[in-house]
Formats: structure tokens, C-alpha cells, sequence
């Protein structure tokens, strides 16, 4: 027997999961949600969602490249961030927004930190937040009426949800994403099939959108309405704004957010509530972004607290209290 | 055997690569993030600081022998803040416009780390002329660094460059980026010259050991 | 009485391939050209050789006695001549070990005086029992070999209640415990109230993974005899037959952490394999000189069960195993999960080999290793609730201490996080370094 024997250590057996196959689940599940953004907002978001990822992956290529890293473009995380960057751009944004958003997001917020899995923040969210405090206006006014294509100037059905309390929109309009808002935040129903595909995938846990989506809709229905306890509309709380795209792709981005499931819970539920707080008594209008970015901060300090019971610590736990058999 | 003193040539260079403020020890960090969003508030606030850092490394290393260890440091501000009181009165005299931007960082440099990391690395054990060169040498290349952030930060979040009356006019096409002249602006532009700075420096020092293997 | 248990802590579904091998009945594998058998086969004290080379053996005859408590006696497992005693490569040590070599005459002769010890366990005692254990070198068959006499011989301060039979079988691909006990269901049960008695045990619990119904059912034939006998049927999951795994699941109580063992919650576990060994032992009065071995997996044209003697070298099983299929790209000694890959064939059965696995070369690939991603699948996959991701991360920068505070030494290396790691991390691999560097510090520290 000439051929020689390979000699690795156990397990000798592997699972099929890898991290390129998480990775493409995730541009998967994104597409509905591109798909519903092209439909409603026309060709533009189409060149919008295009310019992003090309540009993520560029940039990815040319930094890695430019340092003499492996260049690793086609474990399809770059494309994720280039999508996910599109998705939350209104629909009328000049094309070299996206471009330079995703370039930051790829360079300075995830290569600078050592490329996967050492990112301490979201780079698409990272960007969106740069974007927004460099070009506010393109990225405040950039709307565009859907199905009819023509831009528009009036506000987000958000802001003005806030002012009143209520809104205008029909269960259904808001349901298909027939509104004013970024690309990919509008169409609930198909965020949900990404969503449901990934959950059903085993990519994400369901207790970090649960908790965000939960804690967003009660809350709200609580303070909702100004000077009026549980007068609130939870369903437009949800259902208007980034928060359905957020709780399911951006809140449970692996590397940014908490190992263990109770930690991922509590993401949920912090993202949910400084959501909340902005939305209601902060200055902006839409609080999805930052309340993910500074919950990404805190990951951290939830991965050090927030630990698995392991196995057999009742007996430590009762030779501390000095009982115990 | 008396250790062979550095070159007065020497001390004023160092401040630019090996010690500079900014970038190398990363000390005078407030005024840097502050007060850089042009290029003309970081020319005038250097000025301030080579001013006030010159005058108080020639008391400080004049009094050397004097000053008593124990105390040194209350005597150092004491030495730092009057050349910073007349600073301070010097341009809220003849150039108000500018008192007002930069406003409560004058006053700061008192607790300027770079002042008193001078008086106390250096002035403090250093003959006269040397503290000179190296008060002219560090506060220059602290002016040269506020001037460069100044200048990328301008540039980026206005679209233009204005020296004086001399404006260069918006490029064409180019939206600026409001955030650069927001504080995080300052964060990224200082990473990234820092980040510059470092390759170079490393480039330059694999450089220098491929020559002499001694390193 | 039967119970189903379905909760885990942890645990990866693993397919579990028995289908492999799980018809082949157990056959006698033959005796081979030579049989090397190690003075360290089990967890303890290495056995002292009574032989010299040249000397004429017999086929159960004493050729190595125990050394201390937790030591095991050897015997030779055929008829034959002593060709050597030294120094061969120990497959799961992974060094040059003390073994004596014998070249058997193919007569397969019994020693004088192998004759049963008794036909019913009314006639012995306890104590009496243990001795036989003792005599016959009987270790506990599941892989950890620890010596089955000193396990039944618990310190006096422990209090025992129940004792817990391990048919799960939580490894893929192996099927040995499997067959014996579907053809070997009575001597299983009366092997097993024999470690009941020896150790003072009076509730015993049968624990079998739901995937092997027909082992199941005629273990359930064989124990309607007896009383104090309980079944307890567990869902497929690896790693179901881990000791602690197993007492928590069926009683309910967890062993506390290393070097916490199951008799320290009045626990004990043993092997199928093992009770099937006593039940021999007093029976037949043969001692453990052959085992049954799982040969499988796709890389073998005819995956089987053999009963082989101890020693047997592992090429000669494969032979009989209608040698490769294709070209083999990794020979496993145990089961996928925790077994360790062989680089050479030339190496013996031991008494704790449960399986030889052949892997085909499509099967035998390294996938590139990359970053940790943080997705937190081997935190949700541990079945001791640990974190594998940052011990490992620790371990690999050398922080030994914090990778010990993460509870490193915990850890049973069963490999489930390894197995799921979506970026293949070597995770294994890294906590043992840190588990290896933790110990030699204690050690140095005392």
C-alpha cells in the first residue's frame, strides 16, 4: 500500500455547515428583500444595490491585495456587507454614496480590525451611520414614491408617525412596503421569507429578533401615543422603519453580537429598547442603526457575563454556599 | 566618563518622527481632535503651543538645578501657564476671530501633555539650548500635524481650502463629508495618518537593518 | 419498566452510519501471524510480564500480573510461543510502549484449569466476584479502560444507589456493543447483575439509544428474569453514552466537574462489553483475551463485527474485512468522533479498540481553516455547557491561564464542537494543548 494514511485529530467527521454556506444562506435570504426594493423603487435601487456590492467586493480585494493577505472575496461576506449597505440607502441616493459607504465598510470597519470575525461593529450599519453624518441630506431626503418611480420629498411615514401617533397606511401597504423608505426596509412580507429561511436554516437564533421585534412592539404600545399609556400602535412600530430588517439581519450578525443564546436574547432586547428610547423621546426620527451599533459595543460585556451553565456547577455552587454532601 | 550629549541638530529633528506628539506618543490629544477642522485654526493653535512650549522649556531647564524633585510639577504649570496667560491675552487683543474659535482650548494648554512631557522628559534634564531646539522641533512638528488633519479634515468636509484670503474653490462634483468636521472625522483622519506614519516608519527601520546587520 | 428519554444538554446529530455494519453478525476473526499485547492497556499502573521470550504459552494463561489497585492482569489470548518482549508503538499513547510479542502455533489450546467459575451469581460473593474481575483483567471495554475491579470496589464514604448499563452506543459507525447485545443478551444481563452484586448496586439501569430497536427488545427478553432491573430507551444523539451525559439525562443528576467521577452522585457506568466480559469470565472462566471489534466504514469492501483476539494487528482485521474498497484515505482506531487516526496498519487491537474505521480518500480531506466567526454553534453543541470558541482562541495565543478559567479542564474532548464548527477550527485540539499545558503547571506548582 504505497498511499500514505492521513493523520489528524479527531473528530474525523465534519459537519457540512461552512462558513461560505452561512454566508450564502444569508445573501440568499437578503434577495426577496432586494428583489421587493427593485420592484417598488425601479431601476435606481437595482444600480444602488449593484454599485454596493461591487464595491464591497473591490474594496475587499484591493485591501487584502494591497497588504498581502490571502484575499478571501469569495467566502461571499463582502457581498453580504455591500447588500445589507444597499438595502437601508433610500432609493435615490447619487451611486457614489454606496460606493464610498461600502469601501468604509469594508476597509476602515472590517479589514482595519482584522478582517472576519474581528469586527466590533457591523460594517454595513457602521457605514450607514458614516453616510449619515456625512451626507445628511442625501441620506434623509433621497425618497422616491414607490411603483410610481418619481422622487419624493416629504418625510418618512416614520417621522410622521411619530408627530401624531398614527398613520395613514393600510395594513396591506405596509405589508407589500408600499412607502416611503430605504431599498430594503419597506416590504415585511419579504424581509419575513429571508427570515424564515434563515431561521429555518439554523443560521440565526429566533430569540434575537423575537426580543427586538417583542420589545419594540410593547414598549411602543405602552408609550406609543404621547400623554396616553397603551394607546400605541405596536404593528406600524414594527412594520415602519428599519426595525424588521434590523432584528433579522443586522441584530444577529454573528460576529457583532453575543455566543450564547440568553446573551443573544438580551441583544434583542437592549436593541429594542434604545430603538425605543430614540424613536420616542430621541432627536431622530429612526433609532434601528444606532441602538444596533451601540448594542454591538456592548457585546462584549454581555459574552463575559452572559455564560452557558456548565455542566455540574450545582456542586460548586454548594461547596461555595459550604453545604452539600 | 560623561555620556556623549545629542547634536543640537539632533533634538530639533527627533520631534518630527521618532517623538512626534502627535502620532508617535500620542500626547496633545484635545486640542488635535478639537480644534483641527481647518487648516488655519490648527496653523494658529500650533503657533500658541510652540510659543507657550518654548518659553517654558527655557524656564524649566534654566531652574533645573533649583527646582526642588518633590514639588517639580506644580512648578512646572506655574512656569507653563504664564507664557499661556500671555498667549491668551495676546490674541484676545489682536485677534479676536480667532480667540473665539478656538475659544477654551487656548486657556487648555496648560494641561497640554505635551508641554508639560516635554518640561518633564526633557527640559528638566537638559541644558538650555538643547531645551530650545527641542521645544522649536516639537512644537513645530505638533503645528505641521494639526495643519496636515486640518487641511484633510477642511478639505473633505468643506470642499475647499482657505489660507487667509486665499481660498482654493470647490472641486467640482465633489459633495463634501459633513462628518469630518465632527469629532469622528478627527478619529479617522488621525488613525489613518498614524496608520500612514507607522508603515513608514517600520518600512524605514526594515530598511536600515537589511543594512547593517548589527540592527 | 421502561422510560424514553429525549433531553440533552448539547450534543450534535451525527449520522450514525450503523447501517454499515449492524447485520454482520459477530464472527471469530481467526488467529493472525503474531499478537502484540501492551503492559499498559488500561488507565493505571503498567502490568509487570511473567514471561520470558521463548517461553511456550497457552491460551488464557497469566502472562502479566497488575501492579497496585488500578492496574489490570493480561493473559495470552491463544496458544503459542513468546517471540519478544519489547518495545512497539502504542497506537492511542502515540509512543514506543513495553509489549510482550507471541507467535501463535495456530493449536489455540486452552491453559490447565480454565473451567467455569460458577453457573449462577447466588453462589457467589461479592468479594469473590471482584477477584474475578480482578483475575480475569477485566477493564471497563468502552474505550476508557479503566479497571473494572477497582471501579467496583468504591471508596467506603461513597454512597451507591444505582448503576447504569451503557448500550447507547453514541459513536457513529460502531456496532460492536450493538451485536453483543443481540446475540449475547442473556450473558450481557447476567454480567451486568454480577457488577450489581460486586458493587452493592441494587437498582440497575439498562441505557440503549432508540436506533437499535432489535437490541433493545432482546435485552428486554433477557431481563424479564430478573428484579431490580430497569430500561431506559435514549434518543440519537452524540454523545448520548458519555458517563456524565448518560447520569444526567436518566437520573437526572450531574457529576460534579473533574475530578468529580460518577460514583461521587452514587452512580456507576459501565460497558455492555464489560459486563459481557464478566459475564465470561464467570461462566466460561476465560479471561479478556478477545473483544469484539466494529470493522466499517466506506472504505472497507465488507464492513463486520469479529471477535478478535487481543493483539490481532489491525491489517489482519482489515484482510478479513475483505480489505479496502478503493483507496483508503484514513484508518481510524474507535468510533469517528473521538477514536484516533493510525498512520501505519502495523498496530494491535487493544482492549478498549471498540471499532476500525477506513475512511475513503473523498472522505479523508482537510478543509481549509478559517477564522472564528463567532456564530456560537459550538457554545449551543457542548454538552458540558463550556465555551469552546474562547478556550480555544485562549489556548491559541497562549493564555493558558484564562483558557483555564473558562473551565478548559472540563472539557471530555467528545469533539462536538469540532464537529460543527462551521469555520473547521481545530477546537479539540486546542483545549487539549491547554488542558496538557494546565496540567504540567499544576504539576510543576505542587
Amino acid at each position: 500500500m504505497g498511499d500514505r494514511l492521513l493523520v489528524t485529530p479527531p473528530p474525523h467527521v465534519k459537519s457540512a455547515k461552512t462558513v461560505q454556506g452561512i454566508m450564502l444562506d444569508v445573501v440568499i435570504a437578503l434577495c426577496p428583500a432586494a428583489i421587493a426594493g427593485i420592484v417598488l423603487f425601479g431601476f435606481r435601487a437595482a444600480l444602488i444595490i449593484l454599485a454596493s456590492v461591487v464595491s464591497a467586493v473591490a474594496s475587499e480585494a484591493i485591501y487584502q491585495r494591497a497588504v498581502k493577505k490571502q484575499v478571501t472575496i469569495n467566502d461571499f461576506s463582502a457581498v453580504i456587507t455591500g447588500l445589507l449597505l444597499a438595502l437601508t440607502l433610500p432609493p435615490n441616493v447619487p451611486v457614489w454614496i454606496p460606493v464610498i459607504g461600502a469601501a468604509f465598510a469594508i476597509v476602515v470597519v472590517k479589514q482595519l480590525f482584522g478582517g472576519l470575525g474581528n469586527n466590533f461593529l457591523n460594517p454595513a450599519l457602521a457605514a450607514r451611520a458614516f453616510l449619515l453624518a456625512a451626507w445628511p441630506l442625501h441620506m434623509t431626503q433621497d425618497w422616491v414614491n414607490p411603483m410610481s418611480y418619481d422622487a419624493a420629498t416629504s418625510a418618512t411615514p416614520l417621522a410622521g408617525f411619530n408627530a401624531t401617533g398614527q398613520t395613514a397606511l393600510t395594513f396591506k401597504e405596509m405589508l407589500l412596503g408600499q412607502r416611503l423608505g430605504s431599498i430594503g426596509e419597506t416590504c415585511i412580507l419579504a424581509l419575513l421569507l429571508g427570515g424564515i429561511y434563515l431561521l429555518a436554516r439554523d443560521v440565526i437564533d429566533y430569540r434575537t429578533p423575537l426580543g427586538y421585534l417583542g420589545t419594540l412592539a410593547v414598549g411602543t404600545w405602552i408609550f406609543g401615543k404621547p400623554g396616553e399609556l397603551f394607546q400605541g400602535n405596536p404593528l406600524s412600530a414594527i412594520f415602519l422603519g428599519g426595525a424588521f430588517i434590523g432584528a433579522f439581519f443586522m441584530a444577529t450578525d454573528y460576529v457583532t453580537s453575543p455566543v450564547t443564546p440568553r446573551g443573544r436574547l438580551y441583544m434583542g432586547i437592549g436593541c429594542g429598547l434604545i430603538t425605543l428610547v430614540i424613536r420616542l423621546w430621541g432627536g431622530y426620527p429612526e433609532g434601528v442603526t444606532y441602538a444596533i451599533l451601540f448594542m454591538n459595543l456592548v457585546t462584549p460585556l454581555i459574552d463575559k457575563y452572559v455564560v452557558p451553565r456548565y455542566y455540574g456547577s450545582g456542586h460548586d455552587k454548594m461547596a461555595r454556599k459550604g453545604g452539600g454532601r | 566618563m560623561n555620556e556623549k550629549r545629542a547634536s543640537l541638530g539632533y533634538d530639533f529633528i527627533k520631534g518630527f518622527i521618532k517623538e512626534n506628539p502627535t502620532f508617535a506618543l500620542a500626547v496633545g490629544m484635545c486640542p488635535t481632535l478639537a480644534v483641527t477642522t481647518s487648516l488655519v485654526n490648527g496653523f494658529w493653535m500650533g503657533i500658541a503651543v510652540i510659543f507657550v512650549l518654548t518659553f517654558s522649556n527655557v524656564f524649566v531647564s534654566l531652574l533645573r538645578k533649583v527646582i526642588p524633585d518633590e514639588i517639580r510639577v506644580p512648578i512646572f504649570i506655574i512656569l507653563i501657564a504664564t507664557p499661556v496667560v500671555i498667549v491668551e491675552l495676546v490674541m484676545k487683543a489682536y485677534m479676536p476671530a480667532m480667540y473665539n474659535i478656538l475659544g477654551i482650548f487656548v486657556p487648555l494648554i496648560v494641561v497640554n501633555c505635551i508641554i508639560l512631557h516635554r518640561a518633564e522628559s526633557f527640559a528638566h534634564k537638559n541644558p538650555i539650548l538643547n531645551s530650545v531646539m527641542d521645544a522649536l522641533g516639537s512644537g513645530m512638528a505638533f503645528t505641521l500635524n494639526l495643519m496636515v488633519i486640518g487641511a484633510i479634515r477642511e478639505f473633505l468636509g468643506t470642499g475647499q481650502l482657505a489660507i487667509g484670503s486665499l481660498v482654493f474653490p470647490k472641486a467640482p462634483l465633489f459633495e463634501p463629508a459633513v462628518v469630518m468636521l465632527t469629532p469622528p472625522g478627527g478619529f479617522i483622519t488621525l488613525g489613518v495618518l498614524m496608520a500612514l506614519l507607522n508603515i513608514v516608519v517600520a518600512r524605514a527601520g526594515k530598511r536600515k537593518q537589511t543594512e547593517s546587520p548589527r540592527g | 419498566m421502561i422510560t424514553i428519554i429525549k433531553k440533552m444538554i448539547g450534543g450534535v446529530p451525527v449520522p450514525d452510519k450503523k447501517e454499515l455494519s449492524e447485520k454482520a453478525p459477530v464472527e471469530f476473526a481467526g488467529i493472525p501471524d503474531e499478537l502484540v499485547l501492551f503492559m499498559s492497556h488500561h488507565i493505571g499502573a503498567p502490568a509487570v510480564p511473567l514471561v520470558k521470550p521463548k517461553d511456550t504459552v497457552k491460551r488464557g494463561q497469566l502472562i502479566a500480573e497488575p501492579q497496585g489497585l488500578v492496574s489490570a492482569a493480561l493473559h495470552a489470548p491463544t496458544s503459542g510461543v513468546v517471540k519478544a518482549i519489547e518495545p512497539r508503538f502504542h497506537p492511542v499513547l502515540a509512543c514506543m510502549s513495553e509489549a510482550i510479542v507471541i507467535e501463535p502455533d495456530g493449536k489455540h489450546e486452552p491453559v490447565e484449569g480454565l473451567a467455569p467459575k460458577a453457573s449462577d451469581l447466588d453462589s457467589l460473593s461479592a468479594e469473590q466476584i471482584r477477584a474475578i474481575a480482578r483475575e480475569a483483567g477485566i477493564v471497563g471495554l468502552g474505550g476508557a479502560c479503566f479497571p473494572t475491579s477497582a471501579k467496583i470496589t468504591p471508596p467506603e464514604d461513597k454512597h451507591l444507589d444505582t448503576y447504569l448499563l451503557n448500550g447507547s452506543e453514541c459513536e457513529p459507525y460502531l456496532t460492536a456493543d450493538h451485536r453483543v447485545m443481540l446475540e449475547e443478551a442473556e450473558k450481557v444481563i447476567f454480567g451486568f447483575k454480577a457488577l450489581m452484586k460486586a458493587s452493592g448496586v441494587s437498582r440497575g439501569i439498562v441505557c440503549i439509544e432508540d436506533n437499535k430497536p432489535d437490541a433493545i427488545e432482546a435485552m428486554k427478553q433477557a431481563m424479564s428474569g430478573y428484579d431490580g432491573l430497569e430500561l431506559a430507551v435514549l434518543t440519537t444523539r452524540y454523545p448520548r453514552g458519555g458517563e456524565k451525559q448518560l447520569t444526567q439525562a436518566v437520573l437526572g443528576r450531574e457529576v460534579p466537574p473533574p475530578p468529580g467521577l460518577p460514583y461521587d452522585v452514587g452512580v456507576l457506568v459501565s460497558n455492555v462489553g464489560t459486563a459481557y466480559a464478566l459475564a465470561e469470565a464467570i461462566l466460561t472462566g476465560l479471561p479478556l483475551v478477545e473483544r469484539v471489534v466494529t470493522v466499517t466504514g466506506e472504505g472497507v469492501a465488507k464492513p463486520s463485527n469479529f471477535k478478535a483476539l487481543i493483539g490481532t494487528p489491525v491489517s489482519y482485521l482489515i484482510e478479513k474485512a475483505g480489505g479496502f474498497a478503493g483507496t483508503p484515505g484514513k484508518v481510524i482506531m474507535g468510533g469517528p468522533m473521538m477514536g484516533c487516526a493510525l498512520k501505519s496498519l502495523d498496530v494491535p487491537v487493544l482492549k478498549g479498540t471498540t471499532g476500525i474505521l477506513v475512511l475513503t480518500k473523498e472522505q479523508a480531506v482537510q478543509e481549509p481553516i478559517l477564522p472564528c466567526i463567532k456564530c456560537g454553534k459550538c457554545i449551543d453543541a457542548c454538552p458540558l455547557g463550556l465555551q469552546p470558541l474562547w478556550i480555544s482562541a485562549y489556548a491559541e495565543r497562549g493564555f493558558i491561564e484564562e483558557a483555564e478559567s473558562f473551565r478548559a479542564m472540563d472539557c471530555m474532548e467528545c469533539g462536538c464542537c469540532a464537529y460543527i464548527c462551521p469555520a473547521k477550527r481545530p477546537l479539540v485540539q486546542l483545549i487539549k494543548m491547554a488542558k496538557a499545558e494546565i496540567s504540567s503547571r499544576r504539576k510543576a506548582r505542587r
